[in-house]
């Protein structure tokens, strides 16, 4: 009898501390794409959050609070996005998510403002930025918009021959993530004196892009830019050497990195992308404890810029939790406004310094161009775009 | 003590539920799933409920696939047509749920039907692909006819409202949703003791000989492309109400392909079959889900592995079901309850 009295007290006191431990723990939920259409990419960035946490959690965690990353796979799949946000929000109660995809995020949207659940994801539509639309949807990098503009700025400076303007091509998706720049780079080309010449659409899952790139061979493209990921951009450099074009290639973020190389090997060489998270072991001051975390736990993986990308969002809103914590607001509300205090807050190089405000949730403007060169990445120029009001949502 | 299945009038030839056992348990069922929200989490209420869609959108691919042997590769573009008409419906034009969603069934029935018209000369794979073609149509209208679809960025749907109560969140769609998936199941079930439902069944079977037998085989190849597209687009009018926000990506081709899988694994011509294989195939990717994020603290290397199972599992599910019951869980049902129904004494 006393035994079981005993057993019982040491369970209650046991739960009593567990219960204790868990106050002092951050959920925060996470929605990755590990098997699906964008595992490729968003597997390692996946990687990159959970390590991040983890590190976090090592190194002091939020003022002495854990955080407990809550995640699981959606694969691209926007109802079963839908069914996992409910999941984290509802059930297991987090504070904030870690989201990943276009499609999920837009259809979230709405509910994420109801809910005043700040939402982080890897879409980087410009219209996201706008805080009178969307108050709770947050990313780290410069807008898809911003990356073309820079891109285009390029093309102007790259072009020698006065004579006449220098003309590009876009090529993008039929679906939100590949038309998300194109209007605000219409505009910007006739800005700045770049003639659009031609604009071509890629299909889901490109097997050959022989038609589209003849059609711009026969505008007389001199550059082109496609707002398409990795796999189809590998085939549209495959298809543009077959052909023998002398275009000049430029993506955007999910176009270029250590993939692109592995991908499209020397057809790769010179395309010029805007990738915002320098590859994985640069030497920059931030990747010093990237490397050394990645070393200590998973010796034998490589990682790329995705795996940074992960950390550098991370960095984002630990901070923003850290401040929200130390004002007592750890919630929605709470955690929006601690992220719309950060003015240039430094990631260390593993991305450019961020800024949101209560009227501007451009997290960035400036962006850096990368170019292949020999088969390595090359970080060729860097491009600051103004924070023209007008351009909010563009 | 039963010791055999005898049917002595027509009546009980033709009855649905046997024995009066059988529509209690019915009974009982159902009012254990009407006081289902008080129990369920809301993660759960919202898989209850996207089974409920499934459930409608099989069954309407059931009487298209199963029954009338019409195979379509069209049923991601129903849902789309459902849910944009429901859309424009509910959100432009401001009309009741109860006006919308039959609206959006006929509609889409009429799209369905203009779809069909190939099946007249068309069979098996040729039909497939005909229909296939519906789904490239309806999925580029849907990302551009801006105006009315919202293009590839979407388009809300205000919650269904009746008066001054909204059914806002899942608890209470939960209880739109329930009730028109029973009706239109007991339609289903009750079509395919009718006239039209016999004809259905008919040309699956032989087509010439329906044919020969008085069937008017395009006409009622064409109702049952009607029928189907009705029940789709039903289940698409609800999905844009549980959905919220609907955009192109609501559709892909996969999840037609998952539709034809709820029907193979729940059983082809069979309303229970699809009940099954919706149930089946909605809830195999959470209860996996589940299964890893449990392991995820413990064995974080093993989640690498686990995620990608989803995909196989599927495919290891149909191919299991077409090796060993190829009637599908519905038939495996129908052999358990068979056994216990005349145990012991089963002659």
């Amino acid at each position: 009898m006393k035994r079981t009295i005993r057993m019982v007290g040491l369970l209650a006191l046991g739960m009593l501390l567990a219960g204790t431990a868990r106050a002092q723990e951050i959920k925060v939920g996470g929605s990755f794409d590990i098997t699906g259409l964008t595992s490729d990419v968003g597997k390692p960035f996946a990687n990159g959050v959970r390590d991040a946490v983890a590190w976090t959690n090592q190194n002091g965690g939020i003022n002495g609070k854990k955080i407990k990353l809550i995640d699981a796979d959606y694969g691209y799949k926007v109802p079963e996005g839908v069914a996992l946000y409910k999941r984290l929000v509802n059930d297991e109660k987090v504070v904030m998510i870690q989201g990943w995809g276009t499609g999920d995020t837009e259809a979230l949207k709405e509910v994420v403002t109801k809910d005043q659940m700040p939402f982080f994801s890897a879409s980087f539509s410009a219209h996201l930025t706008n805080p009178a639309k969307t108050p709770y949807n947050f990313f780290v990098p410069p807008s898809y918009s911003d990356a073309l503009r820079a891109w285009l700025k390029w093309v102007k400076e790259d072009w020698k021959d006065k004579s006449r303007n220098p003309r590009v091509a876009f090529f993008y998706g039929d679906n939100a993530y590949g038309k998300s720049p194109i209007e605000a780079g219409r505009q910007f080309a006739k800005e700045i004196g770049v003639d659009l010449v031609d604009e071509e659409i890629l299909p889901g899952l490109v097997q050959d892009a022989t038609s589209q790139l003849l059609n711009m061979k026969q505008k007389g493209a001199d550059y082109a830019y496609t707002q398409c990921t990795t796999p189809p951009f590998s085939t549209v450099l495959r298809d543009a050497k077959k052909l023998g074009l002398t275009t000049k290639w430029g993506t955007n973020v999910w176009g270029i990195g250590e993939l692109l190389i592995a991908v499209a090997k020397e057809n790769a060489e010179g395309v010029v992308g805007a990738l915002p998270n320098p590859p994985f072991g640069t030497d920059v001051p931030g990747m010093k404890k990237l490397v050394e975390f990645h070393k200590k736990n998973h010796p034998n993986d490589t990682h790329d810029t995705n795996y940074v990308r992960g950390w550098s969002y991370v960095m984002v809103w630990t901070e923003a939790l850290r401040r929200a914590d130390k004002a007592g607001q750890l919630n929605g509300p709470g955690i929006r406004a601690a992220l719309e205090t950060l003015r240039d807050y430094d990631l260390g190089g593993l991305s450019q310094p961020v800024t949101y405000t209560k009227d501007d949730h451009r997290p960035t403007t400036k962006v850096t161009l990368y170019q292949v060169q020999h088969g390595k990445l090359v970080k060729l120029k860097e491009y600051e775009n103004p924070r023209k009001p007008e351009w909010i949502g563009l | 003590m039963r010791c055999g299945d005898f049917r002595e009038t027509y009546r009980e030839d033709m009855a649905i539920f046997e024995t009066r056992f059988a529509r209690g348990l019915l009974a009982a069922f159902l009012v254990a799933l009407a006081f289902a929200p008080a129990f369920a989490t809301s993660f759960w209420m919202d898989v209850l409920n996207r089974v409920l869609i499934a459930v409608v959108a099989a069954t309407g691919l059931n009487i298209l696939t199963g029954f009338t042997g019409q195979i379509s590769l069209g049923n991601a573009a129903f849902l789309a047509v459902g849910a944009y008409s429901t859309a424009f419906l509910a959100g432009r034009l401001q009309l009741p749920f109860f006006v919308a969603i039959p609206a959006a069934g006929l509609l889409t029935a009429g799209v369905g039907m203009i779809f069909g018209i190939p099946s007249l000369r068309l069979k098996g794979l040729y039909l497939a692909v005909a229909t296939l073609a519906a789904h490239f149509v309806v999925e580029f209208t849907a990302s551009h006819w801006d105006s009315v679809t919202g293009g590839v960025n979407g388009i809300s749907v205000p919650a269904a409202h009746v008066g001054g109560f909204e059914f806002s969140g899942d608890r209470h769609l939960y209880y739109l949703l329930l009730p028109v998936a029973v009706l239109l199941l007991f339609f289903a079930k009750n079509l395919f003791r009718t006239k039209t439902g016999k004809a259905f069944v008919a040309i699956r079977d032989q087509d010439i000989s329906a044919e020969v037998m008085g069937v008017n085989v395009f006409k009622y190849k064409l109702l049952s492309f009607g029928v189907s597209s009705f029940y789709v687009g039903v289940a698409g009018s609800l999905l844009a109400y549980q959905a919220g926000i609907i955009s192109p990506e609501n559709f892909p081709i996969s999840v037609a392909i998952d539709q034809l899988g709820m029907i193979i694994i729940g059983g082809m011509g069979s309303i229970l079959g699809s009940i099954f294989g919706a149930v089946f195939i909605t809830l195999l990717p959470e209860i996996l889900r589940l299964f890893t994020g449990a392991l995820s603290d413990t064995f974080p290397k093993l989640v690498d592995l686990f995620a990608p199972l989803r995909t196989g599992m599927f495919g290891l599910a149909i191919v299991l079901f077409l090796l060993f019951e190829p009637d599908g869980m519905a038939a495996r049902w129908h052999t358990i309850r068979n056994y216990w129904k005349l145990y012991p004494f089963s002659y």
